[in-house]
């Protein structure tokens, strides 16, 4: 919306030209989300504690979480807002991609919305089935597979291409890229939340990985960068990054809150949400691979809890102590703060060889 | 004039604005984080001068 305003007062006053550049309506849309946030956090947590709506802790899990049981929850939606309005403030909405972020982030919020309603409000310990959950989620993210596969008007917006490897790139038939396409946003978008277990621990990786995602979404929609560091060049991608900078900011700004001791946990609106946005990103940038590799810490944490449920079925023993990994470290001595920034460490690190990949190929 | 007047003349709690903070209501961890949150918005704003000159 303000981009069509400015290049309106553009016309009379040259300043407002330089709301075109895509890098500074991210900065601007970064700081947006984060002054959203900052506004609105407060007055939510409040209300949400005056509902009380909080959180139930797992009885099985470590004993040092039982006095977390009754912090507020469904604070995801303080990020979805910040985000979606956000976006529409700073973004081009003439572009189709970032249509499709938001549709993938409200998507998966909504799902996430009606699971954490029905635990916490109608006291519903389970929530919505896991198959429900499942189906619901395998909706949207076919119809954002079909719907890209549909727009792709250039070879390079459906073929997979390697980190580090600058000729191996494999175009990708229908069914593949709508495959992968599913995998990539449901695996993100599950394993986000069940990395979000400890204050902050997902939310700062989240905010790390859009950052990252933004310059790789700003380069793959720039025809001189993406020519030069040799990723598939995305005509329209580069506003995927103002919508990046707008998770980044309203992320850090929930991580204000989130912060341990936590005074509001995201929940499944927020955590399957934010996994999708990624996702989503990813796809259409054609860098699922790297995803991989930045989000290793959600994807080091679905992996543990696989392993968990398969060896308990078959073997009957534990591998972790306990799943997801996060809880492993925890009794095995870790103290929370500990766990948490020392996967946000190993997040930082994974994120620069993510980047190392622009260049090392 | 004694301890107590001493305190109340202070113009905070401890030396150093995080230890401020962790004197009134935050924990240590609680913060830490939001210091470095704060630091990133000097940060964020830095990278617009790149465009708006």
């Amino acid at each position: 919306m303000l981009l069509a305003l400015a290049q309106w007062l553009a016309q009379d006053v040259r300043f407002f030209s330089v709301f075109n550049y895509i890098t500074l309506r991210t900065v601007f849309a970064a700081m947006t989300a984060l002054g959203i946030s900052f506004l609105v956090g407060p007055t939510m947590i409040r209300k949400l504690t005056a509902y009380k709506i909080g959180q139930s802790v797992r009885s099985d899990g470590p004993q040092t979480h039982l006095v977390k049981a009754g912090t507020p929850t469904m604070g995801g939606a303080l990020i979805l807002i910040s985000i979606a309005i956000t976006t529409l403030l700073w973004g081009d909405l003439r572009n189709h991609y970032v249509w499709v972020a938001l549709f993938a982030t409200l998507g998966f919020g909504v799902i996430g919305w009606v699971d954490d309603y029905r635990k916490v409000v109608h006291r519903n310990p389970k929530g919505l089935s896991a198959k429900a959950k499942m189906f619901w989620q395998s909706i949207v993210a076919l119809v954002i597979g079909f719907y890209l596969w549909n727009s792709a008007s250039l070879p390079a917006h459906t073929e997979l291409i390697v980190p580090f490897l600058k000729f191996l790139v494999f175009p990708l038939p229908a069914l593949l890229f709508i495959a992968l396409t599913y995998f990539v946003i449901v695996g993100t978008s599950n394993a986000v939340n069940l990395t979000d277990g400890l204050d902050g621990l997902a939310i700062m990786p989240t905010v790390l990985v859009s950052g990252a995602l933004a310059l790789f979404a700003y380069v793959a929609g720039n025809a001189v960068f993406s020519k030069y560091l040799g990723i598939p060049y995305i005509p329209g991608a580069g506003e995927l990054a103002v919508f990046c900078g707008a998770i980044a900011g309203a992320g850090l700004a929930f991580l204000w809150f989130n912060a341990y001791p936590a005074e509001v946990f995201m929940g499944d609106v927020g955590a399957l949400a934010l996994g999708a946005a990624l996702g989503t990103v990813a796809v259409i940038v054609r860098q699922e691979l790297v995803l991989f590799i930045m989000g290793g810490v959600f994807v080091v944490e679905a992996i543990s809890v696989m392993i968990q449920v398969a060896s308990f079925k078959l073997t009957g023993k534990r591998v972790f102590r306990m799943a997801p990994l996060h809880h492993h470290y925890e009794l095995k001595g870790w103290k929370e703060t500990q766990v948490v920034v020392r996967f946000w460490i190993i997040t930082i690190l994974l994120v620069l060889l993510g980047l190392a990949t622009l260049k090392l190929r | 004039m004694n301890m107590g007047s001493q305190m109340k003349k202070r113009s905070t709690q401890a030396l150093g604005e995080t230890h401020v903070s962790a004197a009134n209501v935050m924990t240590t961890p609680n913060a830490n984080v939001r210091f470095w949150i704060i630091t990133i918005l000097p940060v964020l704003l830095g990278l617009a001068t790149l465009k708006l000159r």
